[in-house]
């Protein structure tokens, strides 16, 4: 039987006892569960399937028993979380023996990391015969307190090289890596795979603001795909060695925790244990992401997300939260601060206003197809209105998408 | 009032105490330089009456005629500007009431702010009927209509003191009023040397730095370009108001009157090279604090250049080719406010060209 005992070089681990994937990690999916409550799951075999393209699988992320199916409004499914056994086994998948496109993508599809693929526009997981105009693969991390992407991709490079080559492989449309600068990557296939650096702000990690730099995403109707660094991995640590990479590397930070630090955990862990006896006393509010891109969280009931890679903890004032009950006028002022808070070409206050509206069709010509939810994420922390333009940003999303 | 003293994490609030603090150098300047007018003014000319409500409050209040300390400036000063902010803080503060009773919502206190600016923009010895008027208007059709702070289309003091010129045209430019005398005239500097050039202006003691220290008449808070400039750099800093509509207008300012000075006849306005354009006049304070207005300027980058330069060019245009107004600010700001929702549709309609452009 194969253990899957974290391991990462100097990194502290920090196993928790249940994990969880999320419904709200997977936009448009409609989940066919492929397993039932009290079942004993290996880790990296599949447990859900979407109803809609039967081909792409979500797998566990921990091996153990599930313990509970919670689901929503209209039977919405929530989360599926799995208790975290003894028993440690894994699923294995043989890789595939020539690199063909096909192979590979079927690959991805049957091992569940293909749900780990996204598109822009809308954030879905990408339809497994669609052809995107071009791949990004976000190697860098430039939010504040951010784990360090150099030591982790330098860790695994083997896999980081093996994943890459593979999705360079799954189509003919150009892979970009998108690097720091002080981090060069470098590919044999030059052809199809292009390194590119990116420096700025905390938003130079952001993969809309790739994509806006290297291949737009106008009017038209197509679509990019963008992964990211460590998914990348576990893709290559698929390939490479046959069963799933069961660690992502996090880190924990912001102004309310006693020992800012990253860890390895496995995905999908309970963010309540993995606070534990790690937070000052005091009313604090929790972050999943960054200070700057993150999303506020309820404390009891919260896993990592897909892609996650932070955990921010920060100290809230009495008075935050008094002034937010107490704004009652919902204009936007439109001041100088709210400029290059979003992609750049894009205007922020006629968007903020065609949000705030709910007009569709005026947020589509504005460019909302170049945004998901944390592109929008500083323009609700600027703007006095105190408006929520990530929500106001997904229901104009699913509009959009709905009139295809 | 304790809004202005909370330091709370509400921008809305936070937005409003800035804009107040960038207002505050150039009160100060208002109240000595407006006490300087009135005193200068009676020291040259000794048959004036002060025997009006102002002079007996200035007298009241230990303003002397004979020196010209600093504390007669102020005591001056306070006799004109105080009565003035009162008064349209108290009409503010009415319509405000009235607003907010009938809609049921909490008063905004975004009403101060729009007394304080329409004061500034008067001179010091307004009628009282003029402040109720213009103040009024402001707050019912250049306000309360569009639903209030961070609604409203116009800077509401900005309607207010445009109306109040286009009705009593003396407000803007017979000159008694703002020196606070009943039958001195003094003058505008822009229409000074509209009549004689510089030399004219050397004669009643106006050079580069009293105008830019603002020790010139005008309407009280318009005169310190030093005053402005500090004011400024606090919103900038603060990033409250856009840097390329300031610097735009500014830019264009100089083009367009080095436009003048060569091609123009060389007489009157059109002879002005561009920074007495700059430095006399109520340019400086309406670039900064009525045409940076966020929520009434164009609010996309591009958009904001084209305003900044629109203003600059009307605001020269209507000094050079229209001497019975020679300011042109008030006019050229309301103009080019009206026509900001305009720019920012064509520059939007040109962004979003440009993305059906693209090829994904």
């Amino acid at each position: 039987m194969e253990s899957f005992v974290l391991v990462s070089p100097g990194l502290e681990t920090r196993y928790v006892s249940r994990a969880a994937l999320l419904g709200r990690d997977y936009r448009g999916v409609n989940f066919e569960l492929l397993c039932e409550q009290g079942d004993e799951v290996k880790a990296g075999a599949a447990v859900m399937r979407d109803v809609r393209r039967p081909e792409i699988r979500f797998s566990a992320p921990v091996s153990g028993r599930i313990s509970r199916i919670e689901r929503g409004p209209r039977r919405k499914l929530i989360s599926l979380q799995i208790e975290v056994d003894d028993s440690q086994a894994v699923a294995k998948f043989e890789p595939p023996d020539n690199n063909d496109g096909v192979s590979i993508r079927n690959f991805m599809l049957e091992s569940g990391a293909w749900s780990s693929l996204r598109t822009r526009p809308f954030g879905n997981i990408p339809d497994p015969a669609g052809k995107p105009t071009a791949v990004f693969v976000t190697a860098l991390d430039a939010e504040p307190l951010a784990p360090d992407t150099r030591t982790i991709i330098d860790t695994y490079l083997q896999e980081f090289r093996a994943g890459v080559t593979a999705l360079a492989g799954i189509n003919d449309a150009p892979l970009y890596v998108c690097h720091a600068q002080d981090h060069a990557l470098e590919f044999e296939d030059s052809g199809r795979i292009r390194c590119v650096t990116f420096n700025g702000g905390y938003s130079a990690g952001l993969p809309g603001v790739h994509i806006n730099a290297l291949c737009p995403i106008g009017l038209g109707g197509g679509q990019v795909w963008h992964i990211g660094y460590q998914d990348v991995i576990a893709l290559g640590h698929l390939l490479l060695h046959g069963k799933p990479w069961l660690q992502r590397i996090i880190s924990l930070g912001g102004n309310a925790v006693r020992n800012p630090r990253s860890l390895a955990v496995y995905p999908g862990s309970t963010i309540g244990e993995l606070l534990a006896n790690e937070v000052n006393d005091g009313p604090s509010q929790i972050l999943a992401g960054s200070s700057v891109y993150g999303r506020q969280i309820a404390p009891g009931s919260a896993y990592l997300g897909a892609g996650q890679r932070q955990v921010t903890v920060l100290v809230v004032s009495a008075s935050d939260s008094v002034d937010k009950t107490a704004a009652t006028n919902n204009a936007v002022i439109p001041s100088e601060a709210l400029e290059k808070l979003i992609l750049p070409g894009i205007f922020p206050v006629p968007l903020m206003r065609a949000l705030q509206l709910g007009d569709a069709e005026r947020a589509r010509e504005l460019g909302a197809l170049e945004l998901v939810e944390e592109d929008v994420m500083p323009l609700s922390g600027a703007c006095v209105s105190h408006s929520d333009y990530a929500s106001l940003l997904r229901d104009v999303l699913d509009r959009l998408e709905a009139a295809r | 009032m304790n809004f202005l003293l909370s330091n709370s994490g509400n921008g809305r609030q936070r937005m409003l105490q800035l804009q107040l603090l960038a207002l505050l150098p150039v009160s100060i300047a208002a109240l000595v330089n407006t006490g300087y007018q009135y005193l200068a003014t009676l020291a040259q000319n000794s048959t004036l009456s002060t025997d009006d409500f102002r002079g007996r409050l200035a007298r009241g209040l230990g303003a002397s005629h004979e020196s010209l300390g600093l504390f007669d400036m102020l005591a001056a000063g306070f006799a004109h500007l105080a009565p003035i902010l009162a008064l349209a803080l108290l009409v503010g503060g009415f319509w405000e009431r009235i607003i907010s009773e009938r809609r049921q919502t909490p008063m905004q206190p975004g009403f101060i702010l729009v007394a304080l600016l329409f004061t500034l923009l008067l001179p010091g010895a307004a009628a009282f009927g003029h402040v109720v008027f213009g103040m009024s208007f402001a707050m019912l059709v250049g306000r309360g209509i569009f639903g209030g702070d961070g609604k409203t289309f116009l800077n509401p003091a900005l309607l207010g003191i445009a109306i109040v010129q286009v009705s009593f045209p003396s407000v803007a430019d017979q000159h008694p009023l703002w020196s606070g005398l009943a039958g001195y005239a003094g003058s505008d500097a822009i229409a000074v040397y509209h009549r004689g050039g510089e030399a004219a202006l050397s004669a009643i003691d106006i050079d580069l730095w009293s105008a830019f220290v603002g020790s010139t008449s005008g309407t009280m808070g318009t005169t310190s370009i030093l005053a402005v400039l500090l004011g400024a750099a606090l919103l900038m800093i603060e990033r409250l108001i856009a840097w390329r509509l300031l610097i735009a207008q500014i830019l264009g300012l100089l083009v367009f009157a080095t436009l003048f000075n060569l091609l123009g006849t060389g007489a009157g306005a059109s002879a002005m090279p561009a920074y007495w354009h700059l430095l006399l006049g109520s340019f400086a304070f309406g670039a900064v604090f009525l045409a940076c207005d966020p929520v009434a300027s164009a609010c996309t980058n591009p958009g904001r250049w084209i305003q900044g330069f629109l203003i600059a060019a009307l605001v020269v245009l209507i000094r050079v080719a229209n001497p019975t107004h020679p300011d042109a600010v008030i006019p050229a700001l309301l103009l080019a406010s009206i026509l900001a929702p305009l720019i920012d549709h064509l520059v939007i309609a040109w962004n979003i060209r440009g993305r059906a452009r693209r090829h994904v």
